[in-house]
């Protein structure tokens, strides 16, 4: 794919990875790069300023309740506004667990800590007294990377969308956004948010790639992405999901569905 | 009472020679269940009859190497220490190692208990064992979804030792931020180890890193060398708290690959130039620690050096067993920055490797592999001709390092170890190593596996 580039924003990489999150970078990269498409990764952190029409596709993951203030408290100036631009602008963006959190309306912490978000999700958050851990599958509803995503939930926020967003998917097997409606993950224009580490994007390559495709999509006109050979993310994806089934006994006609 | 814990500890022994015989393994918390179960205060009551008292040895990594060599020197220096080894280091699993190694009446054989604690397991231990010396040796989070946050956690370990008497000792790694704020409201007396040396520092402070905030005033702290994960030397440049001086350090290492380091330790009293036999730098901190312990507890220059010498190789911590005209070099890699320190010490040994990397996900693992994406395969890719994935979480393995830039092709995925093992040891030529990088269980079940084919003495054998 000669003469394609993406421009990759990797948000706060030294304070929001926890669970190895940076490994949907990895991925974005590598799944560009088997494919000749010029890719390049910027690190933004605290104090670092935001250009809203520099970049095409932002990744923030999860971090510790220090961490995640710290971020918080960056992300309440002006920064927090361009990134809503950026993705108003037709950015791809994923979000991880206190990523997501952060992304939304508000957290409001077990503890009593009132974090306010960017309101680019409209999600609020609660803390919970007990955390959701566990391996996870998902069904994504996100319009062309239907499927099952599987990944491994770690949380004690308990997250509900408003009307202004649908959830990435409906959960198999696991809690989601808030353990009670079923619901997983949050999508609006082209941005996710998600509790799924794992890392996530690894055993999703159709998510992977709809993060590319629509990435690229904000400056360079194209159809689809060539496929590449996938086979051993499916066999990786198979077994994540054989997992879960032996650990939840997830109906076998759900893990029937095709993988994404 | 005396009847009662005589019961327990006849239970106990009873259990663990049974559990034995059926193949579960040493470092089951079977026993000391059902003698905690007939005896709630068996550890209390035997802990007392111990005549030098408890030393408990907590932290990430590094617990069993740091009390296998602190044990090494206790027995040079003619004490004989009753020690909870291969990981068991729950409450349960001290209970059972006090059983062991007492009569029927439960009067310890031993003078001295070296216990190894789990980091959330200290406060419980502290209470119940009284113990007169603590070492912490690091925090990281490989274990984060079983226990929080370190954070929380540092805070527990606070509240432990606050509660030692006045008269107890804590020996903390001065290199690391998190370990080195711990016990500043402890009565007890406080002291210090760490590296002294810059030659072994790193470049830049890996992702991997976990305490990378003051902890007083949460500002980024600045390093002015960095070992591996997040031990260095720091300060914090708001408000001025910094690394403390320390006691017990390492003012010359010289890495020699896989074969080990030779290390000059100064002491307050000594110094003594050492032949460690364990690899990476970890493990100067593990010398460190347990160099430091022995001198807390009364021991000399002597002690020490005869105890590092004479030091025969932690369970799995980098062992060389020869099988099949090959040699298996077993090393235990359970978190990103372990693995990140085996993959910088597998640099020195060259291209063109033989790898076995077996990725388990019980729960002694930790039931979320996701650390993988934080370990620098991006570092082992280049070194591989030929690379065997094997484990509960194989595929797991295997994609992660096709990203890291491994060619499938010389990736082989095995998810019985058995026909991994076999797989590795067929691509290796004679006299050649084959490098397993196993997680906790999976070491376990290779040595497992390894004692079956006649490779290996059996765990509980031999030390
Ligand atoms: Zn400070």
């Amino acid at each position: 794919m000669k003469g394609l580039d993406l421009r990759i924003c990797h948000l706060y990489p030294e304070l929001m990875n926890i669970y190895g999150d940076r490994g949907n970078v990895i991925a974005l990269v590598r799944r560009c790069a088997w494919r000749g498409i010029e890719v390049t990764v910027g690190a933004l952190s605290l104090g670092d300023p935001l250009d809203p029409g520099r970049y095409d596709l932002y990744f923030i993951g999860g971090g510790q309740d220090r961490e995640q203030m710290l971020v918080c408290e960056d992300l309440s100036t002006e920064k927090g506004e361009a990134l809503r631009e950026a993705v108003e602008g037709g950015a791809a963006l994923l979000s991880i667990c206190g990523g997501y959190q952060l992304l939304g309306k508000s957290f409001l912490t077990w503890t009593g800590e009132y974090l306010p978000g960017i309101s680019l999700f409209d999600v609020e958050t609660v803390g919970g007294d007990t955390r959701f851990i566990g391996n996870v599958a998902v069904r994504c509803e996100l319009e062309g990377a239907e499927g099952v995503l599987v990944g491994f939930e770690n949380h004690s926020g308990r997250t509900r969308l408003g009307p202004g967003c649908r959830p990435l998917g409906r959960v198999l097997s696991g809690h989601g956004n808030n353990g009670e409606d079923g619901t997983e993950g949050c999508v609006y224009r082209k941005a996710v948010g998600t509790y799924l580490h794992g890392s996530l994007l690894p055993k999703n390559p159709r998510l992977a790639d709809w993060l590319i495709l629509n990435a690229l999509r904000r400056r360079h006109d194209l159809e689809g992405l060539p496929p590449l050979d996938d086979s051993l993310e499916q066999a990786a994806h198979g077994a994540a999901l054989a997992l879960v089934r032996r650990e939840r006994r997830l109906p076998a006609r759900a893990a029937r569905k095709r993988s994404p | 009472m005396e009847l009662r814990l005589a019961a327990a500890v006849a239970a106990g022994k009873a259990t663990t020679w049974a559990s034995r015989r059926l193949g579960l393994g040493a470092g089951s918390n079977f026993p000391g269940k059902v003698m905690l179960r007939l005896h709630p205060r068996a550890p209390e009551e035997m802990a007392a009859r111990l005549p030098r008292g408890c030393v408990l040895v907590s932290g990430t990594n590094g617990k069993t190497t740091t009390s296998n060599l602190l044990a090494a020197m206790l027995r040079e220096g003619g004490m004989s220490p009753v020690h909870n080894r291969v990981g068991a280091n729950l409450v349960t699993g001290i209970t059972a190692a006090l059983a062991q190694a007492s009569d029927l009446a439960g009067n310890p054989r031993g003078d001295i208990g070296l216990f190894e604690v789990d980091e959330a397991t200290l406060p419980a231990a502290v209470t119940r064992l009284r113990p007169r010396l603590v070492i912490i040796t690091n925090l990281f989070r490989d274990q984060l979804d079983r226990y929080g946050e370190l954070e929380t956690l540092a805070r527990k370990m606070d509240g432990a030792l606050g509660t030692l008497s006045p008269d107890a000792k804590v020996l903390l790694n001065a290199d690391d931020p998190l370990v080195a704020s711990l016990g500043k409201e402890s009565p007890a007396s406080l002291y210090y180890y760490g590296i002294e040396c810059e030659e072994v520092t790193e470049a830049s402070l890996r992702h991997a890193a976990d305490s990378k905030h003051c902890r007083t005033c949460r500002t980024a702290l600045s390093f002015s060398a960095h070992y591996f994960g997040h031990m260095g030397k720091y300060f914090c440049p708001r408000c001025g708290s910094s690394r403390p001086e320390t006691h017990f350090s390492a003012v010359r290492v010289r890495p020699r690959g896989t074969a080990g380091s030779e290390v000059s330790l100064s002491t307050p009293r000594w110094e003594a130039d050492l032949d460690l036999g364990l690899p990476g730098i970890y493990n100067v901190h593990n010398l460190l620690a347990a160099a430091g312990g022995a001198c807390l507890l009364g021991l000399g220059r002597e002690e020490v050096t005869r105890g590092v010498a004479g030091y025969a190789t932690a369970f799995g911590r980098g062992e060389r067993i020869p099988v099949d005209g090959r040699e298996l070099f077993l090393v235990l890699s359970k978190n990103p920055t372990g693995f990140n320190e085996v993959i910088r010490t597998l640099k020195g040994e060259g291209t063109g490797l033989v790898v076995l990397a077996a990725l388990n996900d019980r729960i002694a693992d930790g039931r979320d592999v996701s650390w993988i994406w934080d370990v620098d395969f991006e570092e082992l890719a280049p070194l591989p001709r030929h690379l065997v994935a094997t484990g509960t979480r194989a595929y797991d393995m295997a994609l992660r390092m096709k990203y890291a830039g491994l060619d499938p092709s010389r990736l082989e995925v095995h998810g019985d170890l058995k026909g991994a093992l076999r797989a590795a040891l067929e691509r290796a030529r004679e006299g050649e190593t084959v490098y397993a990088l196993t997680t906790y269980t999976a070491t376990l079940d290779l040595r497992r596996l390894l004692s079956r084919l006649g490779a290996a003495p059996a765990l509980w054998e031999g030390n």
